[in-house]
């Protein structure tokens, strides 16, 4: 059993623990601190594979802003803790129609023969993502901006609150 | 290869409508708050039509692709961003009737014509573009758009909760898309779909076959959402109520276009080269002869729900509703029947019927629900002696939108229905045929209310100027495309060669 597959198990585990508790949760704040648990996880498993890059980035803007903005939202609005009371019938197809994809998704990965060799990615691959992404990919990076936009634009509208609000 | 030595020409419609989507928001931005802001839908409208006039300009040319097919120019993309085109350019007619100065419902009027333009872009992309990548941004600068256009209504409960049930259903659908895709490309490792798809047929005979068919699902089921077929289209009938009139349009004709768009693009390129050559019954097409089956069941059960869950319904935008997810089962069949080149101008008829029709119902819609203050079915009764015309061309709408003869609606549904004959697929065309008569029982149920119920009141219905021009173009395009069918299909086929589609230039 090599380092990397006991880092592998861990990871994993946290990365799944984590999203289970995120659900199982019924305060806000502990379901956040769950969540942040899941993104750190999931950045040392991009780490594993090689991707650093992807993991810091990881890091920074799931770990790092979506969470702290998460709980900015829990600090700055009222909330009180709610038990959600789906139907108990809700609940069991909920959990035949998940199960039933787990099982098949299982076993489809489960049943294909993957090439055993390994790739290393010897490269410098942040400079090769840079380069990559303001060459050949300069397109959808472009229009990712258009979409930054618009998401803040909408931020704004639908969030500002009016000079007429009352409270 | 220098970034300068691509033909960026081509992408010249596109940047037009980036270019006056910023112009419009500065202009928003610097203007006094108290002014009314519906020239800049003027403007808006000029940056459309400067865009039409290129995308017409460049039809029928030979394929041209920007940096490994990131943005591809080919007439498959032309003629669907013609229909985006000509739909947005109606949808700003009538946006400007409806942010008038009686209107205190939506605040933020600059907001809106912008965030329609960036709709657009995204449509427009998702249209022209041969990479995985760029599609998926394309649909998300849809998305995202459309999400805060839905809930612009800010101070009205429905829009908000329809924006809110929009944005979490929406986001499931991405996810699942996205899940889809992510096997398909670590089979394969490119985003570039003639790359896919060269890749995926060898790795079908290499034992990947299964994980290509949960790449498949997911991804179907996941773009679903954008036109609202099942199993993703309980989102339709609460968004499209509680969206404005003109967004509601929006959707149920533009956003459910580039849908199709996006979708035709993607599974045509990527599973059209899988063949299977283990099977007893000699060798087959996976995409042609095994995976159409499960389309045809999504076609199918989108017609039999839409078609009679809209019996029910007592809110005409429900209804409307309901009748789209039902229109958008019909425009699946082509789909399924696919071999032939005579699917893209099917398909494409259809849609361009669909989009005269829907767009002038929503503006009578939008005309009579304002007057009446209430979005019931029964705010149409007695239309015809409030205003004969507009009852009059509402009724041709409806009756487009059933099938019925020297109408658009009607000779698209043949066209589709004969596909699914000729290539015996005798069920579908029966289950097309059923429903299309139980649609009858709804749509001649508004034509009752116009004609045979006394209404609340006898005042003449004053149609203002804009909604009226975008109720007469409905009306000469529906009723000319009705009797001049071949018109359109001899301009899609000569002017345009489908199949470059599907080739590297």
């Amino acid at each position: 059993m090599s380092g990397e597959f006991i880092a592998f198990f861990i990871l994993s585990l946290f990365t799944i623990g984590g999203a289970v508790f995120m659900i199982s949760f019924t305060r806000v704040v502990h379901m956040v601190v769950s969540l942040a648990f899941t993104f750190l996880s999931i950045a040392g498993l991009y780490v594993l594979l090689e991707a650093e890059f992807v993991a810091v980035t990881q890091v920074i803007v799931y770990a790092g802003a979506v969470a702290i903005m998460m709980l900015f939202g829990i600090m700055l609005t009222p909330h009180r803790e709610q038990e959600e009371d789906a139907g108990r019938a809700q609940k069991v197809v909920a959990f035949i129609a998940v199960a039933a994809f787990f099982l098949i998704a299982f076993f489809i990965i489960q049943g294909t023969t993957w090439d055993p060799s390994v790739h290393h990615f010897t490269e410098d691959n942040t400079t090769m993502i840079g380069k990559t992404i303001f060459t050949q990919y300069v397109i959808p990076f472009e229009l990712v901006s258009v979409l930054l936009l618009v998401a803040l634009v909408g931020a704004i509208i639908l969030a500002k609150r009016e000079e007429n609000d009352s409270e | 290869m220098d970034i300068t030595a691509w033909n960026w020409e081509v992408m010249t419609p596109e940047f037009i409508i980036l270019g006056t989507a910023t112009i419009l928001s500065l202009i928003d931005l610097f203007m006094p708050d108290d002014r009314d802001r519906r020239f800049l839908g003027i403007l808006g409208l000029l940056g459309v039509i400067a865009a039409g006039f290129y995308v017409i300009k460049f039809a029928g040319a030979e394929p041209v692709q920007i940096m490994n097919d990131m943005f591809r120019l080919d007439s498959f993309g032309t003629a669907f961003k013609l229909i985006f085109l000509t739909g947005v350019a109606l949808l700003f007619i009538l946006s400007i009737q409806y942010l008038n100065r009686q209107n205190q419902e939506v605040q933020y009027r600059g907001e809106f014509f912008y965030l329609v333009l960036t709709a657009l872009l995204g449509m427009m992309i998702m249209a022209s573009s041969a990479d995985l990548i760029t599609l998926f941004v394309g649909l998300e600068v849809l998305s995202v758009s459309s999400y805060i256009l839905v809930g612009i209504r800010k101070k009205h409960l429905y829009s908000n909760e329809s924006a809110f049930k929009y944005v979490v259903s929406g986001a499931i659908a991405t996810a699942i898309t996205l899940y889809g895709m992510s096997f398909i490309y670590g089979i394969t490792g490119t985003t570039n779909l003639y790359d896919i798809a060269e890749r995926l047929a060898s790795a079908y005979q290499q034992g990947f076959s299964l994980m290509i068919y949960l790449g498949f699902f997911l991804m179907l089921v996941g773009l679903s959402f954008k036109i609202a077929v099942v199993p993703y289209h309980m989102w339709a009938p609460d968004v499209y109520q509680g969206a404005p009139t003109p967004v509601t349009a929006f959707l149920s004709v533009l956003s459910k276009a580039a849908g199709f768009a996006i979708i035709i693009r993607i599974f045509l390129s990527v599973f059209r080269s899988i063949v299977n050559y283990q099977s007893d019954a000699g060798s087959f097409y996976v995409l042609f002869q095994e995976l159409n089956l499960y389309i045809a069941i999504l076609a199918a059960a989108s017609m039999i729900i839409g078609n009679t869950l809209a019996l029910r319904q007592t809110n005409i935008k429900r209804l409307m509703a309901y009748s789209s997810i039902a229109q958008a089962g019909y425009i699946l069949v082509p789909l399924v029947t696919f071999w032939g080149i005579n699917f893209f101008s099917q398909t494409l008829f259809y849609l361009v019927a669909y989009l005269f029709m829907t767009l002038g119902a929503f503006a009578v819609i939008m005309v009579v629900t304002t007057d009446r203050g209430t979005e019931d079915i029964r705010s149409f009764a007695g239309l015809y002696h409030r205003s004969p015309f507009t009852a009059i061309a509402m009724t041709i709408f409806l009756l487009s939108l059933a099938g019925i003869p020297i109408t658009a609606g009607f000779f698209g549904k043949f066209y589709i229905f004969m596909s699914s004959v000729l290539y015996e697929n005798y069920w579908l065309a029966a289950v097309m045929m059923g429903t299309s008569i139980i649609s009858y029982i709804y749509y001649f149920g508004i034509i009752r209310q116009m004609y045979m119920r006394p209404g609340d009141t006898e005042a003449r219905l004053a149609v203002p100027l804009p909604a009226a021009f975008v109720i007469a173009v409905g009306v000469l395009g529906t009723v000319a495309v009705g009797l001049f069918p071949d018109l359109v299909l001899n301009y899609l086929n000569q002017n345009l060669q489908f199949t470059d589609m599907f080739a590297r230039p």
